[in-house]
C-alpha cells in the first residue's frame, strides 16, 4: 500500500519536474514558434559502430567539404573501443582545414547555432551514467511547438526527439556540442579567448593558410584583441607574406605595447628582411620592458644575438626600403 | 620476431620523420609561435617539446594497441595538439567513445527502463 502510494508520489513529482516545454522559453522574443530545420544538411547513415565518421563527414559535408565516413573511418575509430573520442573529431576536423569550435554546454546557445544555420554535432548517453551509451548524432533542428529537437542519428535521416529528454541525454554527456566551421567564419555565440585558440590550434597543425583566416575573421571583428593580430602575423610570416605579417606584428604592439613576443617576432620579420638595425632596435625596445624573470627575455636575447651574427654573416643582403622604417614599431 | 623488429625501426624513422617536420626550419629560429605566446600569457608552462615529445610516442603507442595501423596512429597524433595529447595520454580507455544504436537498439529499451527504476529510486533517496 505505501509502495503504491511511492509510486504515485513519485508520478506526481516527475511530472513536476518535467513542467512546461524546454525550447520556447529560450527563444528571443518575436522568434517563438518558428520551425528552424535545416534540411539541406546532408545525411550520412551510418553502419557498424560508425557514428562518429558519419556524424563527423555530415558536418564536414555541410561546411563545404567532400569527404566521406569511409575517409575519416581511419582517422578517429578506435577499433578496440568501438567508438571515437571527442577529441579525435577535433582534431580530424583540424586536418580538413576547417575550424573545429565546441560551444557552452548550453541549450540555448545550441538553439542559437542552429538558428544561425549551423547544424551542431553532438554528444548523447542513451544509457545510464553509471552504464554509458555514447552516440554521436547532429542536430539540425526544432520544433518548438511539439518541444522537439530534430536530429540527424544513426540510420534515421530525421529523428525526432523529446526536447526534455534529449536534454537528458545530452546533459549526461557534457553537453558537449562542436561546430564545423568554415575558415573566417564565426559562430553566433563567440568566446574570444576560444576561438582564438582554435584558431592557434589550427595553426600548430599546419593548417596555416585556413588559421589566417581565422586570425584575420577575428581581428576584423575583435580590432583591439593584440593576440588575434600576433596570430595573423605568425600565419602570414610562414606562408612568406611579410608585408602583411609586419602589419599585423605592428596591430598587436598596438592593441598590446607590452606584448614582447610581438616584438620578438617584429625583429624576425625585420631581420628576414635585411632590415638588421632596425630589428635590433625592436628588441632593445623589447627588452627594456622586460623584468629579469620574465619567461621570454631569454628568448628576445636569443634573438637578439642571432640577428646580430646574421647581419655580420659574409653576404647578408640589406633590403634599401629599410631606411624608409621608423624606429618605432 | 625480426619483422617486428623492423617493424619499430621504421616506427621510429616516421616519427623522426614527423619530428623533422615538425620543427621550424632554421630560418625561423626565434620566432615564437602562437600557441607558445598564449601559453606565456596565460603563465602556463611553454617550450616543453621534449616530454611532449614521449608523451606522443605514449598515445601513439595507445592508439595502436587499441587496434589503430601505426602508420594511421602517427597520422591521428599529427592532427592532436600538445594539450589534447596530454588529455589523452593514460586516459583513451576512459574517455567517451561515440559508438552508435545499432546494435544497442534492443539494449536501449531495457536501459531506458532501468533509468526509470533508478530514476525512482533516487527520487526516493532524497527523502
Amino acid at each position: 500500500m505505501s509502495r503504491f502510494a511511492g509510486i504515485l508520489l513519485v508520478l506526481a513529482l516527475t511530472g513536476c519536474a518535467g513542467t512546461g516545454p524546454v525550447i520556447s522559453p529560450l527563444l528571443p522574443a518575436g522568434s517563438s514558434e518558428a520551425v528552424v530545420e535545416l534540411g539541406a544538411t546532408p545525411f550520412v547513415a551510418q553502419t557498424d559502430y560508425q557514428c562518429g565518421p558519419a556524424a563527423l563527414a555530415m558536418l564536414l559535408q555541410a561546411a563545404g567539404s567532400r569527404v566521406t565516413p569511409t575517409d575519416l573511418v581511419p582517422a578517429v575509430y578506435l577499433p578496440a573501443r568501438q567508438g571515437s573520442l571527442q577529441l579525435e573529431l577535433i582534431a580530424a576536423t583540424r586536418r580538413h582545414g576547417r575550424l573545429p569550435y565546441v560551444i557552452e554546454p548550453l541549450i540555448s546557445v545550441l538553439l542559437e547555432e542552429l538558428r544561425a544555420g549551423r547544424p551542431v554535432l553532438v554528444l548523447q548517453n542513451l544509457g545510464l551514467r553509471s552504464h554509458p551509451v555514447w552516440h554521436y548524432a547532429v542536430a539540425v533542428g526544432y520544433r518548438p511547438e511539439a518541444d522537439e529537437i530534430i536530429l540527424r542519428s544513426g540510420t534515421t535521416r530525421r529523428k525526432l526527439m523529446d526536447a526534455s529528454r534529449f536534454m537528458r541525454t545530452w546533459e549526461n554527456a557534457g553537453a558537449w556540442g562542436l561546430l564545423v566551421l568554415r575558415p573566417g567564419e564565426l559562430p553566433a555565440r563567440v568566446d574570444p579567448g576560444t576561438y582564438i585558440r582554435a584558431a592557434a590550434d589550427l595553426e600548430s597543425v599546419g593548417q596555416t593558410r585556413a588559421a589566417g583566416e581565422a586570425y584575420a575573421a577575428a581581428t576584423a571583428h575583435w580590432p583591439d584583441n593584440a593576440t588575434a593580430w600576433f596570430g595573423l602575423g605568425n600565419t602570414h610570416y610562414h606562408l612568406g607574406e611579410l608585408e602583411v605579417a609586419e602589419h599585423a606584428y605592428r596591430q598587436a604592439l598596438r592593441a598590446d605595447p607590452g606584448y614582447l613576443a610581438a616584438y620578438n617576432n617584429l625583429a624576425m620579420l625585420l631581420a628576414r628582411r635585411g632590415c638588421y638595425p632596425a630589428a635590433l632596435a625592436t628588441l632593445e625596445q623589447a627588452l627594456e620592458l622586460t623584468r629579469p624573470d620574465d619567461s621570454l627575455r631569454g628568448t628576445l636575447l636569443e634573438t637578439y644575438r642571432e640577428v646580430l651574427q646574421r647581419q655580420r654573416a659574409p653576404g647578408a643582403q640589406v633590403d634599401p626600403a629599410c631606411n624608409d622604417l621608423g624606429q618605432q614599431p | 620476431m625480426n619483422s617486428k623488429l623492423t617493424g619499430k625501426a621504421g616506427l621510429y624513422a616516421l616519427i623522426l620523420q614527423f619530428a623533422i617536420a615538425t620543427f621550424p626550419p632554421m630560418a625561423l629560429a626565434g620566432l615564437i609561435q602562437t600557441p607558445e605566446a598564449i601559453a606565456t600569457q596565460q603563465h602556463e608552462l611553454s617550450r616543453q617539446q621534449l616530454s611532449e615529445a614521449v608523451a606522443r610516442e605514449d598515445v601513439q603507442q595507445q592508439l595502436v594497441e587499441l587496434g589503430v595501423d601505426p602508420a594511421m596512429a602517427l597520422e591521428r597524433i599529427a592532427v592532436l595538439t600538445d594539450a589534447e595529447i596530454a588529455q589523452l595520454n593514460h586516459r583513451i580507455d576512459n574517455l567517451p567513445a561515440g559508438a552508435g544504436v545499432l546494435e544497442v537498439i534492443g539494449v536501449v529499451f531495457v536501459v531506458l527502463l532501468i533509468l526509470e527504476l533508478v530514476g525512482v529510486t533516487n527520487i526516493f533517496s532524497k527523502f
